[in-house]
């Protein structure tokens, strides 16, 4: 019971609570700001809290945490810009309602939302972390490509207009994923022997450009339109309208959690496997996806946050990461003399409890910071363009060459920002694109790793698909989407419809 | 954080004006950690870097840079001024490179400044393997050809060189190798029973060794280890193994090649002083790396000794890319 006490330390701790909390204000303007990205702010704070203790350390790095996957969401509302990979699907129902003057309601119904889905993520890992970290644990390599297989069947979700058009921007963004050398051979791929290349392309740098640099030169066309006014006045969510979302949102809080939890998965494919989610099983939403559906937010939102708690499970119970943040923790805990592994929770539980309590503080950190500043930040809508554009590219600058501190990756950004552009104007959609690199290394690695482990024998693989209760249900739900997508699907339903009738 | 970046700002204002080597730092060093934040080599710079700081009187902005299994970082440092401005935080694996094919430099082009220590590797196995030991996993394997799953991390990496080192002592052992992207991976795979062997560093398997979730079958070292003593050493199954061992991967600063003696000198001192500081030496033992603090001439005859054990023990057994004779390494 003593060390359950633990996960009110926080709150008994002054200076733990001001912690978290400046933590969270932070992290929510780097999650903003596209390329200042919280895996770089955590790390740049182990040196800085080297002396300290560690309580104060894992506070304020718990707190930048939580802040940064909620305020990705704003500049995605606000901009088209999402601020991290997680906020991407939230771009493309969050804008447009920006658009229509609702970036207030958009921003407001985002930040309870992303409370709602932290608040079930702590849940699970202070309830059920055990658990979920031994499911976690029985993901097999070929369990995760069939996981990626399910990621890019994405493409049709995220694609509005030509299915075409998505399937070649999904493929892009694959081959994009594919160059530099190989992780697993160190083979070159696709590197023409120059050796900028050799170090691959910087995710972050194409997605700053496709989203950052495309949406500054799309809005140049338009400078001298008028800025839409945006209404201000309902932006706390009834009651009723989160009742509503209620179970959706426990849904998507699900997928948050166990794609968090899984090592190598985060909160980017976490977010745009509850959009599609969200898509598939919403059946008459009130506006339609794509243009502002209050459901499109909803569901990246709660998932994203979701698996800040699901990417502790692992971290904490078997010194795994769940994901890039909690690898950096665990290097800081290691320097803090801690020894992080499955012997942490029986020989340190406090640290555990603690950590619980800092993490649920830092989410009504969230919610309270998320509600207060929007009429602020809604401001920046209503910014003239001329100021705006030079900001953001000035920031996408920034951004592309601090993940790496390499120019590299500035001129990647701005070819992508130019590419992505021609793209747009062309009926491309750009989410395919980061789907697709997002996604090629887990599908390309766990495929090698799966076939290698059968001695490349198509026959044993199969055998091992249908033998685990896991991949059966992985792969089945692979085949049932992928026929729901394809002409069949139209014609068996029309097939069934009239037996019945 | 606004302080450390006031004084960067400040430090790239005065970095046009030139530093006397006498005064030795007159502005910020630059750190470049060759793995991710969170990785071994990661945490133990951080680590043992503030304490350099305070014997030096200066700091060290500590900088992640990844890609191209380390090659990105260290081309950086190579092409920087030698003025000691520019530090490469680094492992072992630059040594093997140029025999793996995967870049043109390697510590030749740089003074070491400090090797901190050195790691040991360790073989474990799933905790449902069928066998406990290091003969019977040999039996299991000469029984069951091609069955078992071995994890590696690529050329060059560890497990390979491990795996060399069996194959050369054993003879040709008939066993899957699956690529991983780093130890931690490939160490959750044989938790998850993806994979069935896994030999890895001793610091990065203890506390899961300890907690029993892997099963530890040979330590690759002469003597006992200290934190796992009840695990036999694999010279004790044959002893063919003392013709490789002590061997294992290290971390060591290192500032490019013409950098001034007495600015070498200083940092090297500062170094030796941070590593022999009694937390981070607790910190090194805790985790089961060896403490070495070696510098000068002693430093630069490890290297070679490490790189010409390496490189031909790879080339014996068919994994070099080129010969180590090609880059005039001599055979030990």
């Amino acid at each position: 019971m003593d060390t359950f006490l633990a996960i009110f330390t926080v709150f008994t701790q002054l200076d733990l609570l001001v912690l978290v909390g400046v933590g969270t204000f932070v992290g929510i303007y780097i999650g903003a700001i596209p390329g200042l990205s919280v895996t770089m702010a955590v790390s740049i704070l182990i040196s800085f809290t080297f002396s300290w203790d560690v309580y104060p350390a894992i506070s304020l790095m718990v707190g930048i945490y939580m802040g940064g996957v909620y305020g990705g969401s704003r500049t995605a509302i606000l901009l088209n810009i999402p601020g991290a990979p997680s906020a991407i699907a939230t771009a493309m129902d969050g804008y447009p309602m920006a658009q229509r003057g609702e970036a207030g309601q958009a921003i407001g119904v985002t930040t309870v939302m992303s409370f709602f889905g932290g608040l079930i993520g702590i849940l699970v890992l202070a309830l059920a972390a055990p658990f979920v970290s031994e499911f976690a644990l029985s993901f097999q390599p070929r369990d995760y490509m069939l996981l990626a297989v399910l990621g890019i069947l994405l493409v049709g979700s995220l694609s509005s207009g030509s299915m075409i058009k998505g399937i070649f921007a999904g493929s892009l963004g694959i081959a994009i994923g594919a160059v530099g050398r190989d992780p697993l051979t160190f083979t070159e791929r696709f590197t023409f022997d120059f050796q900028i290349m050799e170090g691959g392309i910087s995710f972050i740098a194409v997605m700053i450009g496709m989203f950052g640099v495309s949406e500054a030169l799309m809005q140049l066309q338009n400078v001298n339109m008028k800025a839409v006014r945006q209404k201000i006045d309902r932006i706390v969510p009834s009651f009723g309208t989160v009742k509503k979302y209620l179970p959706l949102s426990l849904q998507t809080s699900t997928i948050g959690v166990i794609i968090g939890a899984l090592p190598g998965t985060g909160g980017d494919i976490a977010a745009l496997m509850a959009y599609d989610h969200a898509k598939r099983v919403t059946k008459k939403p009130k506006v339609p996806f794509g243009q502002g559906a209050m459901e499109g937010l909803v569901a990246p939102e709660t998932a994203n946050n979701a698996a800040v708690g699901g990417a502790f499970i692992p971290m904490m119970t078997l010194g795994i990461p769940g994901d890039a943040v909690t690898a950096i923790m665990i290097g800081a805990l290691f320097i803090h003399g801690l020894n992080p592994g499955p012997m942490l929770m029986i020989d340190q539980p406090d640290m555990f409890w603690f950590i619980v309590g800092a993490l649920f503080t830092a989410n009504i950190f969230m919610l309270i910071f998320g509600l207060t500043g929007i009429k602020i930040f809604t401001k920046i809508v209503e910014i003239p363009r001329s100021i705006i554009i030079p900001l953001i590219l000035l920031l996408s600058i920034v951004g592309a060459y601090a993940v790496n501190n390499s120019i590299t990756d500035v001129y990647w950004m701005l070819g992508f920002g130019v590419f992505g552009y021609f793209m747009r104007h062309y009926g491309y959609p750009l989410g395919p694109v980061i789907l697709g690199v997002i996604l090629s290394r887990l599908l390309d690695d766990n495929w090698r790793r799966a076939i290698i482990s059968e001695r490349e024998e198509l026959g044993r693989f199969f055998h091992g698909i249908f033998t685990s209760p896991l991949s059966l249900v992985l792969f089945v739900a692979v085949i049932l989407i992928f026929v729901s997508q394809t002409p069949l699907w139209a014609i068996l339903k029309k097939r069934l419809f009239r037996k019945t009738s | 954080m606004s302080r450390k970046l006031i004084s960067a700002v400040i430090a790239l204002g005065l970095s046009t004006t030139i530093a006397v080597a006498q005064d030795y730092p007159t502005k910020e060093i630059q750190g470049i950690i060759q793995w991710s934040a969170g990785g071994s080599t990661d945490t133990v710079m951080r680590s043992v870097t503030p304490h350099a700081e305070a014997a030096l009187g200066g700091t060290v902005v500590m900088q992640n840079m990844t890609g191209a299994v380390g090659a990105i970082a260290l081309n950086h440092v190579a092409g920087a001024k030698a003025d000691g401005y520019t530090l490469l935080m680094g492992a072992e694996n630059p040594l093997l490179y140029k025999v793996m094919g995967l870049g043109d430099k390697d510590y030749s082009e740089f003074t070491p400044i400090n090797i901190l220590a050195r790691g040991t590797p360790i073989l474990v196995a799933n905790k449902d393997a069928p066998f406990d030991d290091y003969s019977g996993m040999l039996d299991y394997i000469a029984s069951n050809p091609g069955a078992l799953r071995l994890g590696s991390t690529g050329p060059g990496g560890l497990p390979s060189v491990i795996t060399a080192m069996m194959n050369t002592v054993e003879g040709e052992l008939d066993v899957i190798a699956v690529p991983y992207d780093g130890d931690g991976p490939a160490l959750t795979a044989l938790q998850g029973g993806a994979i069935d062997v896994m030999p890895a560093v001793l610091g990065a398997a203890i506390e899961t060794i300890r907690a029993g979730a892997i099963k530890p079958i040979a330590i690759f070292d002469v003597e006992q280890n200290e934190n796992l003593p009840d695990v036999p050493l694999v010279t004790s199954f044959n002893d063919g193994y003392n013709t490789y061992l002590p061997w294992g991967p290290f971390f060591g600063v290192f500032a490019p090649k013409d950098t001034p003696d007495d600015v070498v000198a200083k940092l090297s001192a500062a170094y030796t002083e941070g590593a022999a500081n009694p937390d981070f030496m607790k910190l090194m033992e805790d985790r089961g790396f060896t403490m070495m603090g070696i510098s000068g001439a002693e430093a630069t005859a490890f290297l070679s000794k490490w790189q010409q054990g390496t490189a031909w023990l790879l080339q014996d057994s068919g994994l070099a890319k080129t010969s180590p004779e090609e880059f005039g390494i001599a055979r030990p």
